[in-house]
């Protein structure tokens, strides 16, 4: 099953350390400013430097691509690493790049490789009798996949290079990545012109090193003249005057810009850090915001800290969150039943790795739903809210600092590692469509204000912490309506149900089309996912269009409070066995959560939790497996 | 709404009668009643234990947060409206036990909070466990065994976590508690007041009697001066501080160790990169226009100018 594709794929490997994320911006800018849309997924080691990593590229003229796909046009290796790593996802006409310097080294040298992939990669090639060298996977690839590789000496390249700019050998070294943009511009029929603009975006004002990078990309140029144009991407034809380029961190940065986020306090940790990092380049809104204006961006000494400080902030009335992943988010829990039973407006922005303990910390998946929603002990009232692609996450900010305002209760707004390493091509938001809700904010107390004084309505009005002629008591312990400690029976009856009801009036006043949201109307099977299962589940749906199969995919956007009724109602309209829930997990844990809502069973799984991302041809492969009446659970392993 | 001029609310005060608690929870109030800040002005946070209960005892903004958290909730407060006195009453193992990392930080940030520090030697709330500074050896009542493990030196702790105004004070002795509280609250940076805090129930003992025997007065001793005027002071004045910090057993100093003038805080290195921030802080700002952003289509342009890519057909 393949699809005719007008669009390009690249995979750009090499070890860490060695610039392969300023290759793919810079390539990524050059296509973007040329009109294409493009995906950009990265795949990294727990490594600073030496370990491999790689990059997957989609460069598309017309839809923008939001998951990865197999099958590679181009694979660019800058090492033989990448070569062995990679050798196998070539496909017909795959063009593999690689060092003529590597072509005999052997398999058992790598020393950066881990010994299990390693073994498999032997395993491989000793079992279709090709030699455990470079130019062994290399034939492989191209007798039993129909790949060409085309070897360059970059060492070769380089001289040229340091002789013509008049630098020595060793400092040309950190140039390696450029040979590969150069030579993928030029095989994809971008002029060096086109190319220069990729390389200006990336290194701005920086002109020398611009005027380096184009030397050496003409040397590149000149040393692969007869591969020009090769598969060149058809031209664009409908595309906007202007994208951004962003990955996950930085859209849900700017959405807590936008939003109007005040403060934000974190711990670094993968895959989040990245957006505290953005909030404090971007801290002082002087010359934005009424001449006045900024974000205070502090990294605390955990994530206990960072949650609690994040709360104190909030009741002091400003626009407050913090961001971290599994490991940061377990530290914080106590603190969110202190936010849950003083109903207080804070955002933890829950980017998903793979778990448990440190797991897999650079790597995906979709495991934390649980801990998302039932982690802290005792009841308390918590939205969770689910981005699946950039531009929710973008609004998604927005939306969670707006809701936790207007129910006044912690707002947990997941994402995961996919999305976060993950740049596109976005088109700018309507900032107009924004709204900011700050719910029942008062500017000024009543007389004899009571934070919690309710009159039997769930929400209270709000003061905040500093107001003039307000007085305020909060506890961690039940309270009564000043925020006094307070033990009386009846007082907890009431209290605890007008705090829980709030998520009743937050499921009567969201709708629920928003919450859980269709795309498609295939009648023959339903997809059903969650985050960014999104992009792949629909590029899937597309694919298995031309098998003949018309599906669906209902995306879940928020699971607290769950939209049960809506839910249930689409899962009706299929046939148990044509329902496949689709996660990055184990245990389907979405699938049990709309158990839990609906008393809908699952019976069909497609699942992964290898760290990588769900591709689109392995789940377009497995659904069809399941549809066929072949399987009821399959379990997804694609990608290196 | 009322003002009080007592700084008192209409609670009972649930503590064990006789117990150092009080002492200091009259000297806030007396501290507070000379310094009238406005009840909405104050912010006293705490932590969990029978120290954490103090806020609901005063008249003014009160938030009584999680075992050991009272500084990073505090800090997020103060950060976000430095107007705010924000003082924080913790026990001795909710600052120097579970909340220990906190209190390190907040000396690195030198951010303008007094911490009280109830230092009883004891789990109080969960009835008499050794805290962090019960010293080895010793067996309070409620133990089983005499204490196996070292005690923290608040004091040293603190003047070396960065903190620029560090005192001690006895809580009986409410007279020095409230002038020591009032010098602290006045100081800019973070201040550690150690409160040598008796408690009736499970501290046998550290009692009143066994440090009324003890205690004297750093400020009557011949040639101690603490405060650092000029920055090349710092180092001898803190290695003073210091080794009195180890005075420990017959003779016991309370007052002021040490007290630098000198250094900047964290929110004046904020307001270095923000200059408006002082004026508006994080929770002082407008966010909102009529329910929109205040952020438009053209200044988001401006801002996120590094991400934008114009297309060049
Ligand atoms: C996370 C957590 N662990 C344990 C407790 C139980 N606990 C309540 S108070 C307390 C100790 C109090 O001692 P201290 O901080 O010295 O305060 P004191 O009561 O002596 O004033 C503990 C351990 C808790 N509330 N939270
Ligand atoms: S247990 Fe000790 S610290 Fe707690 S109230 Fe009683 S005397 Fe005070
Ligand atoms: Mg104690």
């Amino acid at each position: 099953m393949d699809e005719k594709s007008s669009e390009m794929r690249i995979l750009l490997g090499g070890p860490q350390g060695t610039g392969l994320e300023t290759a793919s911006q810079i390539l990524a800018a050059a296509y973007a400013i040329g009109g294409y849309r493009v995906y950009s997924m990265r795949e990294y080691f727990s490594n600073i430097k030496g370990r491999h990593s790689y990059i997957g590229l989609r460069v598309n003229p017309e839809k923008q691509p939001l998951a990865p796909i197999e099958g590679p046009h181009i694979v660019a290796g800058i090492d033989a690493e990448t070569i062995f790593t990679h050798f196998t996802e070539a496909i017909q006409d795959t063009i593999i790049i690689y060092d003529t310097r590597v072509f005999k080294t052997k398999l058992r040298s790598i020393a950066s490789m881990e010994k299990y992939f390693r073994d498999r990669v032997r395993e491989t090639l000793e079992k279709s009798n090709y030699d455990t060298t470079v130019e062994g996977a290399l034939r492989y690839a191209s007798e039993e996949l129909g790949a060409k590789s085309i070897g360059l000496d970059y060492q070769a390249i380089l001289n040229d290079f340091s002789q013509e700019i008049g630098i020595s050998k060793y400092q040309a070294q950190r140039y390696l990545n450029t040979i590969l943009v150069a030579t993928i511009a030029n095989i994809t029929g971008l002029s060096l012109d086109e190319l220069k603009r990729g390389f200006k975006r990336r290194f701005g004002s920086k002109v020398e090193i611009i005027e380096d990078n184009m030397k050496l990309s003409a040397i590149v140029y000149k040393f692969t003249a007869d591969l020009k144009d090769k598969i060149k991407i058809p031209t664009p034809h409908h595309s906007p005057d202007e994208y951004l380029v962003v990955n996950g961190n930085e859209v849900v940065a700017m959405g807590k810009i936008v939003g109007g986020l005040r403060f934000q306090s974190y711990y670094p940790i993968t895959p989040a850090s990245d957006e505290s990092f953005m909030l404090e380049t971007h801290e002082n809104l002087e010359n934005y915001v009424d001449k006045s204006g900024g974000i205070v961006v502090l990294q605390t000494e955990d994530e206990i800290a960072a949650i609690s400080a994040a709360i104190g902030s909030a009741l002091t009335g400003a626009r407050s969150a913090t961001a971290t992943s599994g490991p940061g988010f377990d530290l914080m829990v106590e603190a969110l039943g202190w936010a849950g039973i003083n109903e207080v407006p804070v955002v933890i922005t829950y980017y998903q790795r793979g778990g448990p303990s440190t797991g897999l910390p650079t790597r995906g998946g979709q495991q934390d739903l649980f801990s998302a929603l039932f982690s802290s002990h005792g009841e308390f009232p918590r939205i969770v809210i689910s981005s699946g692609d950039h531009e929710e996450a973008f609004y998604d900010a927005i939306t969670a600092i707006n809701w936790a305002e207007k129910y006044q209760t912690p707002v947990i707004h997941i994402l995961d590692k996919f999305l976060a390493n993950t740049t596109i091509t976005l088109e700018l938001p309507h900032l107009e469509k924004i709204a900011i809700e700050r719910g029942d904010l008062l500017q000024a107390p009543p007389p004899n204000y009571k934070r919690f004084k309710k009159n039997g309505s769930p929400i209270a009005p709000r003061v905040v912490l500093g107001a003039e002629n307000a007085v305020i008591w909060y506890a961690g312990d039940e309270h009564d309506e000043e925020g006094h400690i307070i033990e009386d029976p009846i007082n907890r009856l009431e209290m605890h149900e007008l705090r829980m009801k709030k998520l009743e009036i937050a499921h009567q006043e969201i709708p629920q089309e928003e919450r859980a949201v269709l795309y498609g109307s295939g009648e023959d099977f339903l997809l059903v996912g969650w985050g960014s299962t999104k992009g792949v589940a629909l590029e899937a749906i597309e694919l298995l269009k031309r098998e003949g199969y018309k599906g669906a995919y209902l995306h879940l956007r928020v699971f607290e409070p769950f939209p049960k009724e809506y839910v249930a109602k689409i899962l009706s309209r299929y046939k148990p066995e044509k329902i496949i829930a689709v996660e990055s997990n184990y245990e389907s844990m979405a699938a049990k959560v709309i158990t839990m809502n609906t008393g809908f069973i699952f019976k069909k799984h497609i699942l992964k939790w290898t760290g990588r991302p769900i591709y689109v041809k392995e789940l377009s492969l497995a659904t069809l497996r399941i549809l066929e009446g072949l399987s009821s659970r399959e379990v997804l392993s694609y990608g290196a | 709404m009322v003002l009080r001029a007592d700084y008192k609310t209409d609670l009972w005060v649930d503590w064990c009668p006789g117990c150092g608690d009080f002492g200091i929870l009259a000297a806030i109030q007396k501290a507070l009643s000379e310094l009238k800040p406005k009840p909405w002005q104050v912010a006293i946070v705490s932590g969990i234990g029978c120290s954490g209960k103090t806020p609901h005892f005063i008249y003014s903004n009160g938030i009584h947060t999680l075992h050991g958290r009272s500084i990073p909730f505090a800090t997020g407060i103060k950060l976000s409206n430095p107007d705010l006195m924000v003082i924080i009453d913790g026990g001795d193992g909710d600052l120097l036990g579970i909340g220990a990392g906190h209190f390190v930080a907040l000396g690195r940030r030198n951010l303008d909070i007094t911490v009280i520090i109830h230092d009883n030697q004891v789990y109080g709330l969960t009835k008499g466990q050794a805290s962090p500074t019960l010293q080895a050896g010793i067996k309070t009542k409620a133990l089983p065994e005499p204490n196996i493990q070292d005690a923290i030196n608040p004091i040293a702790l603190a003047l070396t976590s960065g903190y620029t105004f560090v005192a001690r004070a006895f809580a009986m002795d409410i007279d020095h508690l409230e002038e020591v509280i009032k010098r602290a609250i006045k100081h800019k940076g973070a201040t550690v007041i150690d409160v040598l805090q008796p408690c009736v129930t499970y501290n046998d003992i550290y009692t009143t009697q066994w440090y009324r025997k003890r205690i004297y007065h750093l400020e009557e001793e011949k040639g101690w001066n603490p405060i650092v005027e000029r920055p090349e002071e710092r180092y001898e004045k803190l290695g003073n501080a210091l080794s009195k910090a180890w005075e420990w057993g017959e003779r016991i100093p309370v007052g002021v160790f040490y007290e630098d003038r000198t250094k900047d805080t964290i929110t004046d290195r904020i307001a270095q990169r923000i200059p408006s921030y002082y004026n508006k802080p994080p929770s002082k700002q407008a966010i909102e226009r009529y329910g929109k952003p205040l952020l438009d289509d053209a200044k988001f342009r401006e801002i996120f100018a590094s991400y934008l890519v114009k297309v060049e057909k």
